[in-house]
């Protein structure tokens, strides 16, 4: 038992790796904030707190997370639901909980509740998995999707809705049911047009396919997030040289366009670079789920690593004109307490999982 | 057997995870590929949108050319005076900024109104705005002390367009004023950036509005400079990023003389009229004057209302420009011009002599045409009808014209069409056809019409210019060039403009003869102005006295009708025999032609021969 305590837990790629990506992150931001210290100083202390965060999470077994997996589900329902009633609003959504002088947004908690519950649901299922199972996970998934979405939080519900559905997959979802449920997206999608998204929504993706329609207006933002990544170059303006960044042209740069103003001022060749370090850390994630210990572990180490990659191809593709706008952050380096938090806090569990080994019963 | 099934779900997990991975690893190769089109394919057409975002030219104005008369000496400049500049946006409260400013710089409510209506429609991208023009030099060292306090004001300096004879040069150097289509000289500056134009002038953007300034606007102007700034996406100017000097307009030398042109103001004085004077050797003009005047440096530099609306509403019309479009009869002037008509077409030569009874009947309706003196002239040879002006003489004469023929003599002289180079607004006043009267009158063209033109009356119309032109062509012997008032780059040799066989040198030389003896001889009409100089001076003076004409019922039907009384006129040229310069001088409501109008011409001439 002595020996165990003294242990550390820990994955040196996935640390320093990550530790490279916040130290950046605070970089980019000191010049997408225009040179504004508080906003930098307090995403530090997030950076911090996360690192501790991570650190700490990946120390138990996580045999923890699994026994608790359906506390952590209804308790981050039951957050929503408190936000949903008490919340203050901001630009018509209601999405935060305020501790102290930080305000938390609950739906981050989701991103990790809702793909440990359903590895913890589907670790043990008899393989092919069967129709009640998929229908239950179904069910859950699409509830937390819509209870954030109605907040309104496209971004968050759609990362919701991935995170259980590729958990889904992983499990053994039959090739047909997949084929059947994407026919049926296809047949049902003037439905969800018409009645689930907001003009606000419809109008960004109409934007997105007519991108010269309102310059000045619902185009705008791709806009100038596209001359802002196009005039840096290959070599970039240099730091806070930006002028799309530095004068204002740019909009939401320390959050969803962040990677603009890194485009803007590092060019390519700074582009490349901050895509090998998710790359590489991608790779670490998928070499972490091929080898660990157990089905639950492979499982949560697949969700939670697919979740951050979906959450980092959809802002990329959104600010590079490939998707329409959502609002979702760069993770690692957009402005943010909340979602970095819950990263910190997943890729706790995927170091927790991937450095405990199996405890076989004699 | 668990082993075995273990085994099948780590491979499935295995080749979904992979597919997935290559899904993740597509979608990143997509999101660079994109990159790599916006950064390195579309890299020019994105760094000029990014440019184009944040770079804003604005026009910096240049200095206008300044004007010069014959002898160098300045007409036209440009005087710096001190204003106080403010830069709204960085006036948060424009009402406490100009009650914490009052004390240092006083403000009528009229100021203080026109500043905030021009704040309010040049809108926050403003960088300066002029709060108080030509400030004392009081008010500059009252600012200069508190301006610590005044981070929004600057003094600066500003020009005017200031001239020292204001009110003498005022129809020919012309007047600038504040212009809305600068923009047009510039097509590659957006015409919404010209809000912000860097100014030199206190008027901001002028632009010459008549005479020189506007004839010669091009050359005066210069060329605008650029400065580039670097605005934010709120349109706020950041920072100055690079200029490029305007250009200085260029000069303009004329052939305007100060002290003749002040000569004829003198002696002009209050009286409605015009002068306008010709160098015969170059075509240059030198005088052009019209009576009343206005101050072209109050109409340059915001003249007020009041005195505007007096200028607008004074019943002698100052505004009008005697020189260039006033319409007179010539009288006794265009007798020349018929007599070289008459010995060209072989009417008449130097020996033909009439009887002259002081006056002239119309075989074809017994219509009497009346000479200026009763009893008339006895017998009258061309020169002696020259000298004591017989209108009989020239009667007959026209009568034996070919009205067709007359028209055309008369429009050779340079009458019915412009004749100045570089004029503002000239007018081609009128040489009368039978096609005109048909249009015009819906009357045939009858005899009696082409007697009248014989003595300078009846429909014919000539402005002061065109009589300087038709003087110094006579003075030249047909040989002249085109007047100008700006010193041509090359002076032509000297065309000939009117040439006719059958009028020799000889003839010239009669003529010459007779209008000498007009002003020199015992018995000129225009003898009283003899002893006024020293040199000798040719001409022919003109009396438009219609009233006591008969026929006087038949010019009711001209419209300018209230024009045609009384006017005195005059051409001269001298010094005899070689003469320099030929002057017109018309004075409306003169009563006497060559008693009036002759002195101011011979002061004129005096002035410019520096006598």
């Amino acid at each position: 038992m002595n020996k165990q305590i003294k242990k550390i837990y820990f994955d040196p790629y996935l640390f320093f790796s990550l530790f490279l990506l916040s130290a950046l992150g605070l970089f980019f931001l000191f010049s997408a904030s225009n040179a504004d210290v508080s906003i930098v100083s307090k995403q530090f202390i997030y950076v911090f707190a996360g690192f501790v965060i991570m650190i700490l999470v990946s120390q138990p077994d996580p045999d923890i997370f699994r026994r608790n997996s359906g506390f952590l589900l209804i308790f981050s329902l039951l957050l929503l639901g408190l936000t949903y009633l008490f919340g203050p609003e901001i630009n018509g959504a209601q999405r935060w909980v305020r501790i102290g002088p930080f305000s938390f947004q609950s739906s981050e908690l989701l991103k990790l509740a809702v793909p440990i519950y359903l590895s913890n649901f589907l670790f043990n299922k008899k393989l092919p998995i069967q129709r009640n199972e998929i229908l239950i996970s179904l069910i859950i998934i699409f509830f937390c999707f819509f209870i954030v979405f109605r907040q309104p939080d496209l971004g968050t519900a759609l990362i919701i809705a991935c995170s259980g559905l590729f958990v889904l997959f992983l499990s053994g979802l039959s090739w047909s049911f997949m084929g059947g449920s994407f026919a049926l997206l296809i047949l049902s999608s003037p439905f969800i047009w018409n009645i689930l998204l907001q003009p606000f929504q419809r109008q960004r993706i109409a934007t997105f396919f007519n991108q010269d329609s309102d310059p000045f207006g619902a185009s705008w933002n791709i806009i100038q997030s596209k001359v802002a990544i196009g005039s840096g170059g290959l070599f970039g303006k240099g730091f806070r040289e930006g002028s799309q960044t530095q004068l204002n042209f740019l909009p939401e740069t320390e959050t969803d366009f962040i990677f603009s103003v890194i485009g803007e001022e590092f060019g390519f060749l700074g582009v490349l670079f901050l895509l090998i370090i998710y790359l590489f850390i991608l790779l670490r994630c998928f070499y972490l789920a091929l080898n660990a210990r157990d089905r639950f572990c492979r499982l949560v180490i697949g969700g939670l690593s697919l979740t951050f990659a979906a959450n980092l191809i959809i802002n990329l593709c959104m600010v590079v004109g490939l998707l329409p706008v959502v609002g979702m952050p760069l993770p690692f380096i957009s402005k943010g307490g909340s979602s970095l938090i819950s990263l910190f806090f997943a890729f706790g569990i995927i170091i927790s999982m991937s450095t405990h080994k199996k405890f076989l019963p004699q | 057997m668990i082993f075995e099934e273990r085994q099948i779900e780590k491979n499935n997990f295995s080749s979904r995870a992979i597919i997935l991975f290559v899904i993740i690893i597509l979608g990143l190769f997509a999101v660079l590929v994109q990159v790599f089109t916006l950064q390195i394919s579309g890299y020019n057409d994105y760094q000029l949108a990014a440019l184009k975002n944040k770079n804003y030219t604005v026009p910096v104005q240049a200095l206008r050319g300044e004007i010069f008369d014959r002898n160098g000496k300045v007409l036209i400049k440009n005087e710096p005076t001190f204003d106080l500049i403010t830069q709204p946006n960085l006036i948060d409260d424009i009402d406490s900024f100009l009650d914490e400013i009052q004390p240092v710089i006083f403000l009528s409510e009229s100021d203080k109104f026109q500043y905030k209506k021009l704040q309010k429609e040049k809108a926050y991208a403003n960088k300066e705005l002029v709060l108080k023009k030509d400030l004392s030099a009081a008010e500059i060292a009252r600012f200069n002390v508190r301006s610590f306090n005044f981070q929004n004001a600057f003094i600066a300096k500003r020009y005017r367009r200031i001239s020292d004879y204001p009110n003498i040069f005022s129809h020919v150097l012309g007047y600038t004023s504040r212009t809305e289509d600068a923009y047009k000289s510039m097509p590659e500056i957006p015409r919404s950036h010209w809000k912000d134009a860097e100014l030199v002038y206190a008027h901001g953007l002028i632009k010459g509005r008549t005479g020189l300034e506007e004839i010669y606007e091009d050359h005066l102007r210069g060329s605008y400079g650029e400065r580039v700034y670097e605005i934010n996406a709120m349109g706020k100017l950041v920072q100055s990023l690079s200029i490029t000097k305007p250009l200085k307009g260029s000069d303009l030398h004329t052939n305007l003389d100060i002290e003749a042109q002040k000569s004829a103001a003198k002696f002009l004085g209050n009286r409605r009229g015009a002068v306008v004077a010709i160098d015969l050797d170059s075509g240059g003009i030198n005088v052009l004057y019209s009576s009343p005047t206005y101050s072209i440096n109050q109409l340059s530099n915001g003249m007020n209302e009041d005195d505007f609306q007096i200028l607008i509403n004074d019943p002698d019309k100052p505004f009008f420009n005697r020189a260039l479009k006033g319409r007179y009869p010539p009288a006794s002037t265009i007798k020349p011009a018929i007599g070289m008509y008459g010995v060209s077409k072989n009417i008449v030569n130097w020996d033909f002599e009439i009887k002259d009874p002081g006056f002239f009947t119309l075989p074809e309706t017994g219509r009497v045409f009346r000479g200026w003196r009763k009893g008339g002239h006895g017998k009258v040879n061309m020169h002696k009808a020259f000298l004591v002006s017989s209108n009989t003489y020239f009667f007959s004469l026209a009568y034996q014209a070919d009205i067709e023929e007359l028209s055309s003599h008369l429009t050779s002289l340079g009458f019915g069409q412009k004749v100045c180079l570089d004029c503002f607004d000239e007018d081609q006043a009128l040489v009368p056809t039978p096609e005109w009267k048909y249009s015009i009158m819906n009357a045939g063209w009858v005899k009696g019409d082409t007697v009248n033109l014989g003595v300078g009356q009846g429909y014919l119309l000539v402005t002061p210019m065109q009589l300087a032109n038709y003087a110094s062509l006579l003075a030249k012997k047909g040989a002249f060039n085109e007047p100008a008032i700006v010193k041509q780059e090359k002076v032509k040799k000297s065309l000939k403009i009117w040439q006719d066989n059958k009028f020799n040198d000889s003839d010239w030389n009669k003529l010459h003869q007779a209008l000498l003896g007009v002003i020199e001889s015992d018995y000129g009409t225009a003898r009283s102005i003899r002893d006024l100089k020293k040199f000798q001076v040719a001409g022919k003076s003109g009396t438009a006295e219609l009233v006591s004409l008969d026929s006087k019922e038949a010019y009711q039907e001209v419209r300018t009708s209230e024009l045609l009384r009384d006017h005195s006129i005059i051409i001269v040229f001298g010094p005899m025999p070689n003469p320099k310069y030929a002057v017109s001088v018309v004075i409306e409501n003169g009563e006497s032609g060559g008693a009036v109008a002759g002195p101011v011409a011979i002061e004129v001439l005096k002035s410019l021969i520096n006598e």
